[in-house]
């Protein structure tokens, strides 16, 4: 069974100017453990497909299916529960709450599940530990690097054990040099076992990948 | 505590101002809270001081105005005191006497009082009138301060002097026994007092046994108000009222008092909320792009809504506490002032703080922090995620 599957999802977009076809017919699976990065041009449907993937924007047609279950079945409050149990996010721009501390930013979504606080407390120290800010523990997003603070992001979407981690241009807002780190990061999240799709301009970060799937005008073209 | 209230950490000018703004509100919140029902229950407090229920004063006017007094007054207070309800009963009569100081003359307010039955003074130094001390007097600190006068001193009072002549009319000589509060004394009233028939046989009132009002406590388990009915009924010539009967008259006649400050305590009520609702939408707009990751990466609605609502909460708590401060300090800046008009007792409080004031106002504001919370905490919460996402990105 597929982690994830879009069967012919279509989604347009109503506009001043009229209806934008921003997805046209797209159909893709990603088997566990698979590693897949979406490339194409700006405004090519890469984004909008990792949303509806994701669940947080739903299809004009088609559906999307995680593990199975077809999200246009679940209601909002179902979809919001897959996604916080069975998926992870990461974002180009980080999305930290400034407020929290690194440990209490990868410790939120465990929260949110219901985690008692000693396992989720000891679960976020080891996963800051696994992308290598455990010494930042207590630092406030502001007190972060951006290469920093995108690694708590990735912390923070391991935290729940999703069965998929989607990140949408994680190297966007990042300079070369801490984009490798990023990148080595997901190199070792593959090899561990974690089923990954990225949205990249990057072309290392897409080299990395063990699929690559091209975007055009809203369709995949191989 | 949660991501929402240490949200107001963010920006701490923004939220210092916001609660100096809130604070103000709840302090006249509490102040009118304090005013609509401070009045009516100092009137009382006031009234029942030394515990005499019922007021006996002459038709139509108030006690101590100039020339309004009951005449037969031992007459009253006899059927009074045949009463089997009524503990005590004792009468009073308010005049004008006159000290010489020097080469001027001061004029002073006299209480012709009953030692034995009186509501209306508290000793604060020195000793009470005896019975049959005829020659005792009392001083109010205002009137011990222009006499130069202490417990021991002699003081020669007149009823009339002739500011021409300087000649005095019935003078006698005092000595001074003891220091007292007169209840219902305005702020630096010079008042005395001294024995009822002696004030009465000095201002030629004991012919007809003139005094200008009469107190009377009740037994306990006596029902003050029946016992002020059956007395006015068989004497309508003259006022008798149970303090719950002034009180009541006194609740009419402040009514506007009581709609002022509802009115501007609902004013404040709506300032609070039009504060707290502006300073948290403007927040949840600056933070849509969190709420809505949260809310992507699997935070429920009903968990984005009680943080913004209690962000709200913690806003409104914050400010009704130093408004609480405030408003005390206000009440009493307030109440000093008020209370300087002349002819207002010193003891009367405009502004009472009361614990069910204090938790009524408390209240009021954690409701108002709540609906305050309603409409940002929706907009939070029902943000579009991928529309939102995407505004961000560009």
């Amino acid at each position: 069974m597929s982690v994830v599957l879009a069967d012919g999802v279509t989604r347009d977009y109503r506009m001043s100017g009229g209806v934008v076809h921003a997805l046209r017919g797209v159909t893709l699976a990603v088997e566990p453990g698979e590693y897949v990065a979406i490339a194409g041009p700006s405004g090519s449907g890469k984004s909008t497909l990792l949303q509806l993937l994701g669940g947080i924007d739903a299809p004009t047609s088609g559906h999307v299916e995680i593990e199975g279950t077809r999200l246009d079945a679940l209601g909002d409050r179902a979809l919001t529960r897959l996604r916080l149990l069975r998926l992870g996010f990461i974002f180009q721009r980080f999305h930290l709450l400034p407020v929290l501390t690194a440990l209490e930013n990868v410790e939120l979504p465990m929260a949110e599940a219901g985690t008692p606080r000693g396992e989720r407390r000891e679960r976020a120290r080891a996963l800051l530990d696994y992308v290598g800010l455990l010494e930042r523990a207590s630092h406030r997003p502001v007190e972060l690097s951006g290469g920093e603070m995108q690694r708590v992001a990735i912390a923070r979407a391991l935290a729940n054990r999703p069965a998929l981690v989607l990140a949408d241009e994680p190297t966007g807002e990042l300079d070369a040099a801490t984009g490798a780190g990023i990148l080595a990061l997901f190199r070792r999240l593959s090899a561990d076992g974690t089923t990954l799709v990225v949205v990249t301009h990057d072309e290392r970060l897409a080299a990395e990948a063990g699929r690559v799937v091209h975007m055009l005008d809203g369709r995949l073209r191989d | 505590m949660g991501w929402g209230p240490r949200s107001l950490a963010r920006h701490p000018l923004r939220t210092a101002l916001s609660l100096a703004g809130i604070a103000v509100a709840a302090a006249m919140l509490l102040d009118m809270v304090m005013l609509s029902g401070g009045l009516e229950r100092s009137f009382a407090d006031l009234m029942l001081t030394r515990g005499f229920q019922i007021r006996v004063t002459p038709a139509g006017t108030l006690p101590f105005d100039a020339d309004a007094t009951i005449a037969g007054a031992g007459g009253l207070r006899d059927t009074l005191r045949a009463d089997p309800r009524v503990a005590v009963a004792g009468a009073v009569l308010g005049a004008s006497l006159h000290a010489r100081r020097g080469d001027s003359v001061v004029t002073l307010f006299a209480y012709g009082v009953e030692p034995e039955a009186q509501g209306i003074y508290q000793l604060e130094s020195g000793r009470d009138l005896a019975p049959g001390d005829s020659a005792g007097l009392l001083l109010s600190q205002p009137a011990a301060a222009i006499l130069h006068a202490r417990p021991g001193d002699q003081v020669t009072l007149a009823a009339s002097l002739d500011p021409g002549t300087a000649g005095a009319r019935a003078e006698r000589t005092f000595v001074v026994r003891g220091m007292v509060r007169w209840l219902y004394d305005y702020r630096g009233q010079r008042s005395i007092g001294l024995p009822l028939a002696t004030l009465q046989a000095m201002t030629g009132r004991a012919a007809e046994d003139r005094v200008s009002l009469l107190m009377v406590k009740v037994r306990p388990g006596a029902d003050a108000g029946l016992v002020a009915r059956s007395f006015r009924e068989r004497h309508p010539r003259v006022a008798a009222n149970s303090v719950a009967d002034l009180v009541a008259a006194f609740r009419v006649r402040m009514l506007y008092f009581r709609q002022l400050a509802w009115i501007l305590g609902t004013v404040s009520l709506l300032v609070t909320i039009l504060l707290v609702t502006t300073l948290l939408t403007i927040t949840v707009n600056e933070r849509l792009g969190e709420i809505v990751t949260l809310r992507a990466i699997g935070v429920s609605r009903a968990h984005v809504v009680r943080q913004v609502m209690a962000e709200g909460l913690a806003l409104t708590l914050l400010g009704a506490l130093l408004g609480a401060a405030l408003g005390l300090v206000t009440a009493r800046y307030l109440d000093a002032i008020l209370t300087s008009f002349p002819g207002l007792p010193a003891a009367f409080s405009f502004f009472v703080p009361r614990p069910d004031a204090i938790a009524l106002a408390g209240a009021a504001l954690l409701v108002t922090g709540t609906l305050a919370g309603i409409y940002p905490a929706w907009r939070a919460a029902g943000a579009p995620i991928a529309a939102t996402l995407r505004a961000e990105a560009t």
